[in-house]
């Protein structure tokens, strides 16, 4: 977990993006962790969100992840 | 079987929730709601008021005027929310486009649906609503609500929001339309903790899931479509709240084919009931339908002449597979050669109902125009049973994620994935062997291409050769 979550702050912090698609971050994870499972690494997303080091960013029907203070924050005025 | 809760229901009081006295919710009378003029014009709003339906403009004014004589410590969010919202939609009905900006980084801590950041883009003019949040809240299987419950969602959502509220968004939940972010995590509070609800689905999730009224208050319900349906929205609360699907993923139950939550056309994967052995006729029901005993249609339409009840002309030549004859005064069907249309059911109610062999057909793929046009669903599981725990029904829900997780593109539906790759691909991912029943004409229809090693003996055929007669 740990490991994982290691390596989605790393994508996050050294992509040109700010917002991820959960499927991207699942691409750049399995790119360096070829045996990370989805569910894996939903799970360290998740854990991360709790933490409070990402966050949900919402397009109003989709949904993405950041990292927080990186990009746009807060609303979008 | 009774309900059983997976935990403990609080039951609520609306006496002991109550945030507003009576006089306060009775405060306005029919002579000033008729005189009252919010403060911006909106002459286009107001001739909406004059349609033969009941209009929201009527609705919104009467919550205007109802926040006007409000005190103010009695509500959160500033007094003139509701008719800055009128206001700036008579500016998008003359400018012809929306001012309202949606998404954005708002929502409950932990949670990755539920609440759609929502702004407005004209903050100077309508400064009340620069911030107007919508949270969807999850409804009760079927929507039945107890009256204490409603009042008491409506008083906390008149002191915390704008009080007003959509019943309900088309994924079912009941929307609540207008709030400040400081107000999100108190209403998530009440919400869940006190009230012992949860907000819905929204963003790339499994939306809340939704059914009919299923066997509370149906004959024709051919499983516990409340059952599954709550059973799911249970099972699947990681995916509800915490998004990783490529886009929406939306679950709807109907009980039986008449499809009163329009699963067919809703949801990406829908659950409608049906059976597999007979319709069951009560042949002297049918004859007293016959003779005008029994009045058709259970007593719809009956706000005018039809003459006598003629049952060739209202059921029997309008079965469409045309599987219906009588014969000597006796109804037959050819079951085999039945649709599921449910007209016949419909008409004669009290004569005909749907087999005792019951369980789901599960079909895929409907959605509606986003990003490509509409869809309607594919039939995929022509038959399956629907009884607790449902494992057989979790079991196919997983194995259809697991296939649209890994090939779905970013914000690409079930229904379009399945149009990319084509039904046969689809089928053979899944692991399900094609069916008649998944196509319209499948006589006509080779939807299927076999493969030699399917077919017994393989087959010889030299392309080459076919084409030195065939021209392309």
């Amino acid at each position: 977990m740990d490991e994982l979550k290691k390596i989605i702050v790393e994508f996050a912090e050294t992509s040109k993006k700010t917002k991820f698609y959960f499927k991207d971050i699942e691409k750049a994870v399995q790119k360096v962790n070829p045996d990370a499972k989805m569910r894996e690494i939903k799970n360290a997303c998740t854990a991360l969100i709790n933490e409070g080091t990402m966050i949900y960013f919402s397009t109003g029907s989709s949904t993405m992840y950041g990292l927080k203070g990186k990009g746009m924050m807060e609303d979008p005025e | 079987m009774p309900f059983e809760p997976n935990e403990p229901q609080k039951e609520i009081k609306y006496e002991e929730t109550r945030i507003y006295t009576d006089a306060e919710l009775n405060s306005c009378s029919d002579e000033e709601l008729k005189n009252f003029k919010i403060k911006h014009q909106i002459p286009d709003l107001e001739e909406l008021e004059n349609g033969p339906w009941p209009s929201f403009v009527a609705d919104a004014k009467q919550e205007a005027l109802h926040r006007r004589k409000l005190a103010d410590e009695r509500m959160l969010i500033d007094r003139d929310v509701v008719e800055d919202m009128l206001g700036q939609l008579q500016v998008s009905f003359d400018d012809g486009e929306t001012h309202w900006k949606h998404g954005g980084i708002v929502g409950v801590f932990g949670y990755g649906g539920g609440v759609i950041g929502r702004y407005s883009d004209l903050p100077e003019r309508y400064p009340s609503i620069a911030h107007f949040h919508t949270i969807r809240v999850n409804q009760p299987a079927s929507k039945f609500y107890n009256s204490d419950l409603l009042r008491t969602i409506c008083d906390m959502w008149e002191y915390r929001g704008s009080g007003l509220m959509n019943l309900h968004g088309s994924t079912g939940d009941l929307v609540l339309l207008g709030t400040t972010t400081e107000q999100l995590e108190p209403i998530f509070f009440e919400l869940t903790h006190v009230l012992g609800q949860d907000i819905g689905g929204s963003g790339s999730n499994l939306r809340t899931p939704s059914c009919c009224i299923g066997r509370a208050r149906c004959e024709f319900a051919c499983y516990d479509t409340q059952n599954l349906c709550y059973e799911l929205t249970q099972y699947y609360q990681d995916e509800l709240h915490r998004p990783a699907f490529p886009y929406k993923f939306k679950l709807k139950f109907d009980g039986c084919p008449n499809g009163c939550v329009a699963s067919m056309a809703r949801s990406d994967m829908s659950f409608i009931g049906t059976w597999r052995d007979s319709i069951r006729i009560d042949q002297d029901t049918v004859k007293a339908y016959i003779a005008g005993d029994v009045v058709p249609n259970g007593g719809a339409h009956m706000g005018r002449d039809w003459g006598k009840f003629d049952i060739h002309k209202e059921v029997i030549d309008l079965c469409p597979t045309k599987c219906m004859s009588l014969v000597d005064d006796e109804l037959r069907i050819d079951n085999q050669e039945c649709t599921r249309c449910m007209h016949c059911i419909n008409v004669m109610p009290k004569a005909l109902k749907p087999g005792k062999d019951n369980g789901l057909s599960i079909l895929l793929g409907a959605k509606a125009p986003i990003l490509e046009g509409a869809q309607m669903a594919t039939l995929i599981v022509p038959f399956m049973k629907a009884e607790p725990p449902y494992d057989n029904i979790k079991e196919f829900i997983e194995k259809v994620w697991e296939f649209w997780i890994e090939e779905g593109k970013n914000r690409e539906r079930l229904g379009e994935l399945m149009q990319r790759t084509g039904l046969p691909k689809f089928l053979e991912t899944i692991g399900l062997p094609p069916a008649p029943q998944m196509i319209k004409t499948p006589r006509e229809n080779p939807y299927i291409l076999w493969k030699e090693e399917d077919v017994p003996g393989g087959w010889n055929r030299n392309v080459n050769e076919y084409r030195t007669r065939h021209k392309r």
